[in-house]
C-alpha cells in the first residue's frame, strides 16, 4: 500500500517475501545480523487478523522477543530488530515504521565486525538447542502486550546460555551399536562398528538425540564443564562389544 | 439445415452455466463456489470493479478484521 | 464483468437469455495496466464515490487502490475531452494507448441455464430527511463516511479528522436506528439487523484511535444477537468514556463558530438534554438496491413489501422464479456470515438444478509437457519492465538490463514496456523455448498481481511455472523513491541481484493431486443434516445420514408455526420423507459415532447403530448436530406446573389446550437462560419465537392479557413487525435491567395457590406485580451435549460457549479449518428454520466444491521432510493446525509425514524444526539465506557465493 500510495521512504530497506510471518526462523534473524545487516524488521499481519488459522505472526511476536533478549545478551542493541503487524491497506504506517526504524539503526551505526560477530556465529550454531529450550513459550500466544517485555526475562536467556550442555559418549561405556550414529541429524559422530563413538563437538548441534537413542547410557549430558577429549584414533576399539 | 442454425445459435451466443448478478462479498462467493463445482460463470456488477459495500469497510465486526 | 448492467431476462430455468448493457469505460480493458500515470497527468478532480464523496479523484481513476479489475475509467460526466472535446492528455500520457473516447455502450446478450442474485443493498440516504442536517451540517456524517475515515485508504489516510476543520473529534455521538424501526419519520418498518454492531465496532475503532475520546451511543434495543455479539457489546460498553444512551436524539443545529453539532434528547430518567457533539454519526440502515423495482420487473422476479427479494417462505435462496436464486443481503438485511453461506447455498442449489451440465462449458488449459531442468547448467532469463513510466521514469530500465547480463547464469535480459501485456508474456514463452531458459526473473511489480500471470508464460514456455522469481521494482523502489533516482537505481540492481540467487535456487515443484471419495456422511438428522444430504443426494452423491435419536428431525420436531406462520410439521414429514425416498441416501437411526479418521477427500468413519458397526468411507463430512433446549432452574420451572418453556408453550397452543384457551394473564419472561455469566450470549431466536406465540396466543384468546418482560427486544431484520403486530394487540412490554430480574412466586394463603410475578418497570419506575395463570420462559438454546466428544473425534474446535468453531466467523462461516469438514444449523449458533435451511444449502453448496472433482489438486508450496536431519522431536506436527503432519513410526523413530493436500505452505513447522529437517518448499531456508548473502556479497564473491550456494542445494538434495 506505500506503493500504491506514493508513500515515500528510506531506500536502505530491502524486503525479502515469506509466505507468513510464522516462517521467520531464528536462524534467519541472526543469519542476516552475522552477515553485516545493521537491522531487521519483521512484518506481519494484524495480531488476531490470521485469514487462516496458522496465527504465525504470534509466533513470529515470541521469535523477536526471544531475540531481542539473545542480542542484548551477546551485546547486540536489540533495537535494531523491529516487528510491526499491518494489513495490507496500512501504507502510512509501513512507511512511518520504516523511517523510524532507519533513523534508529543509523542513530546505532554498521554493526562492524568485532567480537559480536563472534557471538553471533555462536548463536548461530546454538540455535537449534535455543529452539528446543524455547519451545512451549515460543507456542504461547501473547495477547496481552503487557506481557510482552517480560515473556522472556534476561536471566533465563542467561540460564540458557550458561547451561548449554555437551554430549559426550563415555569410551567406557559405548558399545559401538551404530544407534546414535545413524540417528545424529547431522551426522556428527564418527565410528563403526566395533569403535568407539566420537561425537565431533564443533558440528553438534546438541539436540541430544544421540542421548535418547543410546541404550546403555554411554551418551552423557555435561553442563558447565570441559568435554574431555576423544581416545586417540588408534586407540578406539570397543572394550564391550553391543549385544546381538 | 438443424446443424446449421444450431451453429448459429451457439455462435450467437456466448453460452455460460450460471448467471452471478452482483459482485459484493456474497456474489463474489456465489461465483467461486460455483466454478469450484465446475460451472462456467458469468459474474456482473454495476460498478467499475467488485467488491461491493464490504470493500468500503474499514475493519468487519467482531474480529476487526481489515476487509480487504 | 464488471461496470455492466443487467436488463433484461427471458426464458426458463435451464435456458435463460440475459440481456447485458456494458457501459464504456473508454479505456481499453485488455490494454490498461493499471499502471496510473494518466491519473497523474489528468487535469480534472471529482469527488471520490468510493470515499463517500469526502475526497477528491480525477476525471480518469481506478475505482478504488485494491480495485478488481486493476483498471482506469473515465468518468463521461466530468471529463473535459468527453464533455467539450478539450483536454485529451490522458490519451497522449498513455504508453499502451489503451484510452478510446470513441467507446459507446455496448448490449450483448448470454445464455445461462440459472441466476443467482447477489444484489446486495444501499445505505439509507439521510439527507432525505433535511431535520438530520446531513449535508448541511458538516459534522454530521453518516456510518458509511465514518468506513472510509477510518480506513487507511481513506479520505484522511486512515487518521480519524472530522471533515469542518479536518482535527481530531474528541466527542463523538453515534445515532442508531437511522432509517429503520420506524423510529424516525420517513424510516423504514424493519430493523436493518447489522447496525448496533457495527455502531460497537466504529466506538471500538475510535478509542483505538484516540482513547481519551468520548463516545456516545444513542440507541433503541440493543441488537447483539449473532455469534459472538454479545461479549462484543459488553466489551464496548466498558470501555472508559463510553455511553450507551436509550433515547432518540434530535440534531438542533451547529455551533456557528466551533461547528459543533447540538443534539437534544430525552434521558431514560425524563430529563430534557441539550449536548453538543464534535461529530455525530448516523447509524444508517439498509435499504433494498436502488432501482430494484425495474430491475425485478424486467428479471421477472417479485418483491417482498419491503421492496427486498421475493422468497420461498422456507427457503430463503429460492426466488419467486424457477431457476433464479437469491443470496446475501437482497434476501434481507443481514450480516456477512449471512451473506457467505446464502451464497455457497445458491451455488448449491443451481448445482442441483444443472448438475447434468456441470464440466461441459469449462475446458481446462493444456499445458506442453514440462522439460527436466534440474541437471541442467542454470540459464536465466531476466525481464525488466518499465511500467509504463512508472520504473522507468526512475530509474533506467536499459541500464539495468546492461548490469543484469552481467550476473552470472544471465543469458537472456530484455526490457519491455509492459511485461503483463499480451505480447509481453508471449515473448516471454517465446525466450524461455527459444534460447532454452531454466530459470526467470521478472524485475516489474509485486508477485500479488502478477506472479499467476508468468508462472503461466514460463509454463507455456515448456518449463515448471515455479521456476520464475519476481524483483518488485515498483512498489517496493520505484514507487517509493521517485525522488532518489540513484539510490534507487542501485536499490532496483539489488533486488534483481536477489532475486537472482533466489531464482537459482528455486526447483521444480509438483502439482499434488489426492483422489476425492464421492460419498458425503452427514452427523445430525435435524432440519439441516436433512436438507444437506438431499442436496448431496440430488447432485449425485451417496449420502450417509447418521442420527442419535430414534427418529429424524431434531428440534423441529416440537416447532409447529414458523413466525410467519408456516406449517413446520407438514414441511417436517414432507422433508422426511423425501430422505428416506431418496435411493442414494443411507439413514442410520441411534446411531453413534465410534471413531473417525483420514483427511479430505478420504475419510473412514465408524458408526454404530442397532447394533451394526458400519465402516464408512467418504470424502467431506457435516457437522449438523444442533442443539437443544436450555432447562431453567430458574423462575419455579419444575416446581410450578403453570411455569413452561416457550417449546411447551407452543404444544400447548396448538394442542389448543384449556389452560391456554382460558388464560387471563400470561407471562413471558425472555432471556432465561441467555445474556448470562454461565452463557454469555444471546440465543437470538427467543425474542421472535415469544412474538410468535404472543400473537399465536391472541388469535386463539383475544381477551388474555401478555405481558413480556424483556431486556433487549432482538426482532431483527422483517421480524421487527411482529414485535410492532404485538405491541398494537395490546400485548404489555416491560423492560427489566439484569440486575433486577423479575421474580415469579406462590402467593401463600389463597385456597389455589396463586402464582404472581414482582417485576420493577423502567418506564414508570416502580415495581408492577401481575397475577397470573401462565409463566412462559423464553428458554435459551444450549449447545448439544455431545459436542465435546464429537469435537474430540473430528479434530475441530469448540467456541468458548460450546458450539462449534468455524473457520472465520465472518468469511467461512460453515467451513472448518480442517479441510473438507464442515457445519451448518443450530451447532454453530442459534437460528431460525430458515436461516438453518440455507446454511445447510451453502454446507452442502461448500462440500459440492469437493465432492464434484475427480481429484483435489493443491500448490506445490508444500512441506517436505528430510527424514535424516530429523530428530523425531515433533514439533512440527504439534505447530501445525491444518493436521497436514502425521507422526509415523519408522525404523529410525518416529518421524513426520506430511499431506501435501492439506498443507498451507505457512512454514511454522519450519521455523520450528530445530534441525531444519522439516522445510517448505519454495521458501527453504537457503532459499532465503541465499538472498541475505548475496545482498551482502561484492560483485566479485557474487559468483563464488551462487556457486557454493548451488552445490550446497544439490548437495542437501542429493542427501
Amino acid at each position: 500500500m506505500s506503493g500504491v500510495s506514493r508513500l515515500q521512504y528510506p531506500t536502505d530497506l530491502r524486503i525479502i517475501r515469506v509466505m507468513c510471518a510464522g516462517r521467520v526462523d531464528l536462524k534467519h534473524i541472526f543469519y542476516a545480523f552475522s552477515k553485516g545487516v545493521d537491522g531487521v524488521l519483521i512484518v506481519g499481519c494484524r495480531l488476531n487478523e490470521c485469514k487462516f488459522i496458522t496465527e504465525g505472526n504470534y509466533h513470529a511476536l515470541n521469535v523477536a522477543l526471544l531475540s531481542k533478549r539473545i542480542m542484548e545478551h551477546i551485546g547486540l542493541d536489540p533495537r535494531r530488530l523491529w516487528i510491526e503487524f499491518m494489513s495490507s491497506a496500512d501504507g502510512v504506517l509501513f512507511a512511518e515504521t520504516v523511517k523510524k526504524m532507519v533513523k534508529t539503526v543509523r542513530e546505532l551505526g554498521p554493526i562492524g565486525n568485532g567480537k559480536v560477530k563472534e557471538r553471533l556465529d555462536e548463536v548461530m550454531r546454538l540455535i537449534p538447542y535455543i529452539k528446543i529450550a524455547t519451545r512451549e513459550k515460543l507456542r504461547v500466544k501473547l495477547t496481552d502486550p503487557s506481557k510482552w517485555e517480560e515473556h522472556f526475562t534476561k536471566e533465563e536467556i542467561e540460564d540458557l546460555f550458561k547451561n548449554v550442555p555437551s554430549y559426550w559418549i563415555d569410551p567406557e561405556e559405548c558399545r559401538a551399536c551404530m544407534a546414535c550414529l545413524r540417528r545424529c541429524p547431522v551426522g556428527a559422530i564418527d565410528g563403526g562398528k566395533k569403535l568407539i563413538h566420537v561425537i565431533r563437538q564443533e558440528e553438534c548441534i546438541k539436540c541430544g538425540t544421540c542421548a535418547e537413542v543410546c541404550r546403555f547410557g554411554a551418551v552423557k549430558k555435561l553442563v558447565g564443564q570441559p568435554v574431555p577429549p576423544p581416545p586417540p584414533e588408534d586407540m578406539r576399539t570397543v572394550k564391550k562389544a553391543a549385544e546381538a | 439445415m438443424e446443424r446449421q442454425s444450431l451453429l448459429w445459435f451457439f455462435r450467437r451466443y456466448q453460452h455460460y452455466d450460471v448467471l452471478v448478478a452482483g459482485g459484493g462479498i456474497s456474489g463474489v462467493q456465489a461465483a467461486l463456489d460455483l466454478a469450484n463445482a465446475g460451472f462456467k460463470v458469468l459474474m456482473v456488477d454495476r460498478r467499475p470493479s467488485i467488491g461491493g459495500h464490504m470493500a468500503q469497510l474499514d475493519k468487519t465486526f467482531p474480529t476487526l478484521d481489515c476487509s480487504i | 464483468m464488471s461496470y455492466t448492467e443487467i436488463e433484461g431476462i427471458e426464458g426458463e430455468e435451464g435456458n435463460f437469455t440475459v440481456r447485458l448493457l456494458r457501459k464504456p469505460r473508454y479505456v481499453l480493458e485488455h490494454r490498461c495496466t493499471g499502471c496510473r500515470n494518466c491519473v497523474d497527468h489528468c487535469p480534472v478532480e471529482i469527488p471520490d464515490v468510493f470515499n463517500q464523496k469526502l475526497s477528491k479523484e480525477k476525471a480518469i481513476h481506478i475505482y478504488f487502490s485494491q480495485a478488481i479489475p486493476l483498471i482506469c475509467y473515465i468518468d463521461p460526466e466530468y471529463c473535459l475531452y468527453l464533455k467539450e472535446g478539450k483536454c485529451g492528455i490522458c490519451a497522449d500520457i498513455c504508453r499502451n494507448s489503451a484510452i478510446d473516447f470513441g467507446q459507446v455502450p455496448q448490449r450483448e446478450e448470454v445464455k445461462v441455464g440459472a441466476v443467482v442474485l447477489s444484489m446486495g443493498f444501499d445505505p439509507y440516504d439521510p439527507s432525505v430527511r433535511p431535520e438530520w442536517g446531513y449535508g448541511r451540517l458538516a459534522n454530521v456524517i453518516s456510518s458509511m463516511d465514518f468506513e472510509r475515515i477510518t480506513s487507511s485508504t481513506g479520505p484522511y489516510s486512515g487518521e480519524i479528522l472530522r471533515p469542518s476543520d479536518l482535527k481530531h473529534p474528541h466527542k463523538v455521538a453515534w445515532i442508531q436506528c437511522v432509517g429503520s424501526r420506524q423510529v424516525y419519520e420517513g424510516s423504514k418498518s424493519y430493523c436493518s439487523a447489522v447496525c448496533c454492531t457495527y455502531t460497537q465496532k466504529q466506538v471500538i475503532l475510535m478509542k483505538i484511535h484516540n482513547p481519551e475520546a468520548e463516545c456516545v451511543v444513542f440507541h433503541n434495543d440493543i441488537r447483539a444477537f449473532s455469534k459472538g455479539f454479545e461479549r462484543f457489546f459488553e466489551r464496548t460498553e466498558s470501555l472508559p468514556g463510553v455511553r450507551f444512551i436509550r433515547a432518540y436524539p434530535q440534531v438542533v443545529g451547529e455551533d456557528p463558530v466551533s461547528k459543533n453539532v447540538i443534539l437534544r434528547y430525552v434521558t431514560p430518567e425524563g430529563k430534557l438534554v441539550e449536548e453538543d457533539f464534535d461529530l455525530v454519526v448516523l447509524s444508517v440502515g439498509l435499504l433494498p438496491p436502488s432501482g430494484i423495482d425495474k430491475v425485478a420487473s424486467e428479471l421477472g422476479i417479485e418483491l417482498n413489501e419491503y421492496g427486498f427479494c421475493k422468497t420461498n417462505p422456507f427457503d430463503f435462496v429460492e426466488a419467486t422464479k424457477p431457476g433464479v436464486f437469491v443470496s446475501g443481503s437482497f434476501i434481507a438485511p443481514s450480516d456477512i456470515p449471512e451473506a457467505v453461506y446464502t451464497a455457497s447455498g445458491a451455488a448449491s442449489k443451481c448445482g442441483r438444478l444443472l448438475g447434468y451440465r456441470r464440466n461441459k462449458l469449462t475446458v481446462p488449459k493444456q499445458y506442453p509437457p514440462e522439460r527436466e531442468v534440474v541437471e541442467e547448467e542454470p540459464r536465466v532469463g531476466v525481464f525488466v519492465c518499465h511500467c509504463g513510466a512508472n520504473i522507468g521514469k526512475v530509474v533506467s530500465v536499459p541500464s539495468l538490463v546492461e548490469e543484469a547480463l552481467k550476473l552470472p547464469y544471465v543469458v537472456h535480459a530484455e526490457e519491455d514496456l509492459f511485461w503483463c501485456s499480451t505480447s509481453g508474456t508471449k515473448r516471454i514463452m517465446e525466450v524461455v523455448k527459444e534460447k532454452g531458459l531454466n530459470r526467470v526473473v521478472v524485475a516489474a511489480c509485486t508477485p500479488k498481481t502478477h506472479e499467476p500471470t508468468f508462472m503461466d508464460s514460463i509454463r507455456m514456455g515448456g518449463i515448471n511455472m515455479y521456476l520464475v522469481d519476481m524483483a518488485n521494482i515498483r512498489e517496493h523502489c520505484t514507487w517509493v523513491h521517485p525522488l532518489e533516482g540513484e539510490a534507487a537505481y542501485e536499490k532496483a540492481k539489488e533486488l534483481i541481484k536477489m532475486s537472482l540467487a533466489r531464482a537459482l535456487l528455486l526447483e521444480p515443484l509438483e502439482l499434488y493431486e489426492i483422489p476425492i471419495d464421492k460419498r458425503a456422511l452427514v452427523v445430525g438428522g435435524g432440519i439441516s443434516g436433512m436438507t444437506c444430504a438431499l442436496d448431496l443426494a440430488e447432485q449425485g452423491h451417496e449420502v450417509w445420514l447418521v442420527e442419535k435419536e430414534r427418529e429424524l428431525g431434531g428440534m423441529a420436531r416440537r416447532i409447529y408455526w414458523t413466525l410467519e406462520g408456516e406449517d413446520v410439521q407438514g414441511f417436517l414429514r414432507d422433508l422426511i420423507d423425501r430422505v428416506y425416498r431418496h435411493p442414494l441416501i443411507h439413514v442410520l437411526t441411534e446411531a453413534k459415532i465410534i471413531e473417525t479418521s483420514g483427511y479430505l477427500g478420504n475419510f473412514v468413519t465408524k458408526v454404530q447403530s442397532g447394533g451394526t458397526v458400519y465402516e464408512i468411507k467418504h470424502g467431506v463430512t457435516i457437522l449438523a448436530t444442533g442443539a437443544v433446549e436450555y432447562r431453567p432452574t430458574e423462575y419455579l420451572y419444575g416446581k410450578d406446573p403453570r411455569v413452561v418453556t416457550a417449546l411447551e408453550f407452543e404444544e400447548l397452543l396448538a394442542k389448543r389446550d384449556q389452560k391456554v384457551l382460558e388464560a387471563e394473564n400470561v407471562v413471558m419472561i425472555q432471556c432465561v437462560g441467555s445474556r448470562s455469566k454461565e452463557r454469555n450470549y444471546c440465543s437470538r431466536i427467543c425474542c421472535g419465537e415469544t412474538m410468535k406465540n404472543a400473537l399465536k396466543l391472541k388469535e386463539l384468546n383475544p381477551n388474555c392479557n401478555i405481558y413480556v418482560l424483556y431486556r433487549d427486544m432482538r426482532t431483527y431484520g422483517f421480524k421487527e413487525d411482529l414485535y410492532r403486530k404485538a405491541a398494537d394487540l395490546g400485548v404489555v412490554f416491560i423492560r427489566f435491567e439484569p440486575e433486577q430480574q423479575p421474580v415469579v412466586e406462590q402467593v401463600q394463603g389463597a385456597a389455589e395457590r396463586a402464582l404472581r410475578v414482582r417485576v420493577r418497570d423502567h418506564v414508570l419506575g416502580e415495581e408492577v406485580e401481575i397475577g397470573v395463570d401462565l409463566v412462559v420462559l423464553a428458554a435459551g438454546v444450549v449447545p448439544a451435549p455431545d459436542n465435546q466428544e464429537l469435537s474430540e473425534q473430528f479434530k475441530v474446535p469448540l467456541d468458548e460457549d460450546g458450539f462449534f468453531k468455524e473457520a472465520h466467523v465472518k468469511l467461512r462461516p460453515v467451513d472448518f479449518g480442517t479441510e473438507g469438514i464442515f457445519l451448518c444449523g443450530m451447532a454453530h449458533y442459534p437460528k431460525y428454520i430458515q436461516e438453518a435451511i440455507a446454511q445447510a444449502h451453502g454446507a452442502s453448496g461448500r462440500a459440492m466444491t469437493i465432492l464434484s472433482k475427480e481429484k483435489e489438486v493443491s500448490s506445490g508450496i508444500v512441506c517436505f521432510v528430510d527424514e535424516g536431519r530429523c530428530m523425531g522431536c515433533g514439533a512440527c506436527a504439534e505447530v501445525c493446525t491444518y493436521g497436514a503432519i502425521l507422526m509415523e513410526e519408522t525404523k529410525r523413530g518416529k518421524k513426520p509425514k506430511v499431506i501435501p493436500v492439506l498443507c498451507k505452505g505457512c512454514g511454522l513447522c519450519n521455523s520450528e524444526c530445530p534441525t531444519g529437517a522439516i522445510q517448505v518448499k519454495h521458501f527453504k531456508d537457503e532459499q532465503i539465506l541465499a538472498e541475505i548473502d548475496v545482498l551482502m556479497a561484492s560483485d566479485e564473491e557474487l559468483k563464488d557465493i551462487i556457486d557454493k550456494k548451488i552445490k550446497q542445494n544439490k548437495g542437501a538434495k542429493a542427501a
